[in-house]
């Protein structure tokens, strides 16, 4: 087990450094100046050649290159060019409130999701199964901006039980985790009815209800264990997508997440701290799937790794 | 870990619930006081660094905690701030004299003087100093504290408009002894220590910054609420949302559209501060790929055919009024030099006489840098239309892109006319001709229509190193109206900068370069 992971953290190496590298190149491929942008647009010349000059643009691009992988080797992801913080320290401060919003908004994806999967599965093609299909549905189409306005104007303008926008306030978290776990919701819901459908079809679930096994055993026991495999798939590729921060979600309810802090790091073409917010999106993308990868072996004991 | 952080941010998140706001304590004469103002911008201030200042949104935060030498007054004009009087200039407009105040002392209880304002001064001309900005006072030579009251200023060439530059945030004068503290650098100042009447309390990136009010603040006016936070809201329906549900007390630039729906709830109250923006379709001057536009007159021409009038009422929601110079009315220099009524026939007829019926021009224009960009450029496009000009587009894309388009020198224009909005740092006719002096054309500046005219030139020259104000006024008058028969724009209007604030709020004011100014406000 412990050799499985080491390997799978040594083969994700040049991973990463082909991530490090395509996105060094992919920043400086976006039009638009950065030092100008920098400098703004009643800048004179002088100022902006100086903060093209302080920022190491006036280097050629294969200086920049090996100075910023030398940087890398070192844990070291630079300077931001639009707070002069470094990498970093700005990354590490925002994480955490993009963390929060994740972890909470998984926890309600899983637990509704499943729950509702299974009940669907269970009470195929009645009115229930109907309603939570077309409640998945609603939940994949939805545009998180606009529900979010929704959200915002009946939970926070017309009865004021949440705040309407950021973080400091202890209630700011629940309506951008709802409005952020309602897609990952539909998504697990369907997956969990399909896989549940599949496996209350097999045999060994007609032999589990034979023998007398009341039914609550047979579905948590038997036949949610054997579908559970493609719904923590699911639910690991969202995870990660959720760390890369929810830009929208963040946008709209003013959450000083991740997302929000590589919006406007694009927006400004700061390439450091661009580079290395993709750059910890790629490993926790990583880390991710091989936490995934385990937990099969842990839902599946047939499934071992050496 | 990540556990231990959640508490933190609970705690946090506890902690600014207690501040909460407060009622506000009447007294017996002046403002009430007390409480939090919550003020939410749209965007993260990327410094509190007054020297690498860029933008109004950061400027006017920083404004609140670190003043200047001089400042302006809410209608634009310059007056003392830590001066305590305008200066003395030498004949050969050379040398400044300027008397400081006395008795000032930066929040952190050391003394404003003299060598306070050099070493404020010598700071930002320091190119050590992180995106250090001086701009146009890179003109200044040396600084000199001839004695603890006086500043002495002397400049390598004359230049005017020296005292309107100082009113900009990047001359802000800090504490020195700040410089070393609070994980400040004199490189690179991240806690602006000033003599504002507000003082930096802390900042989460991307969420607030909050500042509490400078007990011994030495002005005749002081601030009324113990604490003003500043929230960053990047979304402007989330800002409106914010002060509906009652999360913020002062919101800038909420969606212009909902403005009519604002003014009329009585909890709120809209100002709709002045701007010194204008925004115009710059064209293309030198065009060889439509070498048509190089004729002033089809340059008129499609200044009568665009209804500028319905655009500002109808696009603009009212928020903006149409420019009658090439110039908004706040600048010193500014001069009413006429307008192009909207009239297609005339259009139509001028167009035909110069040969450029049915002429195809490419257009471009931002979304999302101005209010209702893309909008207006879409307005102007079917105004045009209307009179037989085939435009394609408005081609669009974000700002930092569609600057890279459109900053490059003529060989490489990738528009014939595209929309932008300029807006100067502060409030001289100088700070707009840079968009009608040919010494500016990219890459040395962001003069993108490529427009000279030696006339306008040799006047804008003149009048910048002219020291009779009145013949300053007079060249740029007459250089405007230069412009406007050459029209190298098609000239739309000077937007309005909205402001909404709770009514629970008073003395919420404004500054006419797109600056808000809630240093004195009190709850009502």
């Amino acid at each position: 087990m412990l050799t499985y992971v080491a390997r799978r953290v040594l083969v994700s190496i040049p991973t990463v450094f082909g991530v490090a590298t395509v996105i060094f190149l992919m920043v400086r491929l976006l039009p638009g100046d950065p030092a100008r942008v920098i400098a703004g647009v009643l800048a004179t010349p002088e100022d902006v050649d100086r903060i093209r000059h302080q920022f190491g643009l006036d280097q050629p691009l294969y200086v920049q290159y090996v100075t910023y992988l030398f940087h890398l080797l070192t844990g070291d992801l630079g300077t931001s060019t639009r707070t002069g913080q470094p990498v970093t320290q700005e990354i590490v401060s925002r994480l955490p409130y993009t963390m929060e919003l994740a972890v909470v908004s998984t926890v309600i994806a899983v637990v509704v999701g499943v729950t509702a999967g299974v009940i669907a599965a269970t009470r195929r093609g009645s009115a229930l199964d109907l309603a939570i299909s077309a409640l998945a549905v609603f939940g994949l189409s939805m545009p998180v901006y606009w529900l979010g306005l929704m959200l915002i104007i009946l939970l926070a303008i017309d009865i004021h039980a949440f705040p309407a926008a950021g973080a400091q306030n202890p209630l700011g978290f629940v309506l951008p985790s709802i409005t952020l776990a309602l897609f990952s919701l539909a998504l697990v819901a369907r997956q969990s009815r399909s896989a549940m459908l599949e496996v209350l079809n097999q045999d060994f679930v007609r032999t589990a209800r034979a023998k007398g096994a009341p039914l609550r055993t047979v579905l948590v026991k038997h036949a949610l264990r054997n579908a559970l495999l493609p719904v923590v798939t699911v639910i690991g590729l969202q995870f990660g997508a959720l760390i890369g921060g929810a830009v929208l979600t963040e946008t709209v309810f003013s959450w000083p997440g991740v997302g929000r802090l590589l919006v406007d790091s694009i927006f400004s073409r700061d390439y450091p701290v661009v580079q290395g917010v993709v750059l910890m999106l790629a490993v926790a993308f990583i880390l991710v799937n091989l936490l995934v990868d385990l937990l099969y072996a842990y839902v599946d004991p047939r499934i071992r790794y050496s | 870990m990540a556990i231990r952080k959640f508490a933190f941010l609970v705690v946090l998140g506890l902690m600014a619930t207690a501040c909460g706001n407060g009622s506000g304590n009447p007294t017996s004469s002046g403002p009430k006081h007390g409480g939090t103002l919550t003020v939410a911008i749209g965007i993260d201030p990327d410094t509190l660094d007054p020297a690498a200042q860029t933008t109004t949104t950061a400027s006017q935060v920083v404004d609140m905690m670190v003043e200047r030498l001089y400042t302006l007054d809410s209608n634009g004009a310059t007056q003392p701030q830590l001066a305590s009087a305008m200066p003395t200039t030498s004949s050969d407009g050379l040398t400044y004299t300027i008397p400081l105040r006395t008795g000032v002392k930066f929040s952190d209880g050391t003394p404003f003087n003299a060598a306070a304002a050099k070493a404020g001064l010598d700071r930002l001309l320091n190119p050590a100093t992180f995106k250090t900005q001086p701009g146009v006072l890179s003109v200044i030579d040396t600084v000199t504290a001839t004695d603890d009251k006086t500043l002495t200023v002397k400049l390598k060439s004359p230049f005017a408009p020296f005292v309107a530059a100082l009113t900009q945030t990047n001359a802000a004068i800090l504490s020195p002894a700040s410089l070393t503290v609070n994980g400040n650098t004199p490189a690179q100042v991240k806690v602006p220590v000033g003599t504002g009447p507000y003082v930096m309390k802390d900042r989460v990136n991307g969420d607030h910054i909050a500042m509490t009010a400078n007990k011994d603040y030495w002005g005749s006016q002081k601030p009324n609420y113990d604490t003003q936070v500043i929230k960053i809201v990047p979304d402007d329906p989330s800002r409106e949302a914010l002060i509906r549900s009652g999360g913020a007390d002062v919101i800038v630039s909420p969606p212009l559209s909902d403005l009519p729906s604002l003014s009329s709830d009585s909890s709120l109250k809209v100002l709709k501060a002045k701007s010194d923006r204008t925004l115009q379709i710059i064209i293309n001057t030198v065009d060889t790929n439509q070498p048509l536009l190089q004729k002033p007159e089809v340059r008129q021409a499609l200044n009568y055919a665009v209804n500028k009038d319905e655009i500002v009422k109808n696009v603009m929601f009212g928020n903006a009024t149409t420019l009658d110079a090439p110039m908004s009315k706040t600048l010193f220099g500014y001069c009413s030099v006429g307008t192009y009524a909207f009239d297609p026939s005339k259009a139509k007829q001028m167009l035909q006489a110069a040969g450029a019926s049915g002429m195809t021009v490419k257009l471009g224009s931002p979304t999302g840098r101005y209010p209702q960009d893309i909008k207006v450029a879409q307005a102007v496009a079917s105004y045009l239309h209307d009179v037989g000009v085939t435009v394609q587009g408005p081609e669009t894309s974000d700002w930092p892109t569609y600057l890279g388009h459109v900053n490059v020198p003529p060989a490489q224009a990738a528009f014939d006319m595209h929309f932008l909005g300029w807006a100067p740092a502060y409030l001289d006719a100088s700070q707009q001709f840079e968009q009608f002096r040919p010494d500016r054309i990219p890459p040395k500046g962001l003069e993108t229509s490529y427009y000279a005219n030696p006339t306008v030139t040799d006047l804008v020259t003149k009048a910048a190193a002219e020291v009779d104000q009145q013949k300053r006024k007079d060249e740029y008058c007459q250089a405007s109206k230069q412009v406007w028969n050459d029209a190298p724009w098609i000239f739309l209007y000077n937007q309005s900068f909205p402001i909404v604030y709770s009514a629970k709020v008073t003395s919420v004011g404004a500054f006419p370069n797109e600056k808000f100014d809630t240093r004195f406000a009190s709850p009502a």
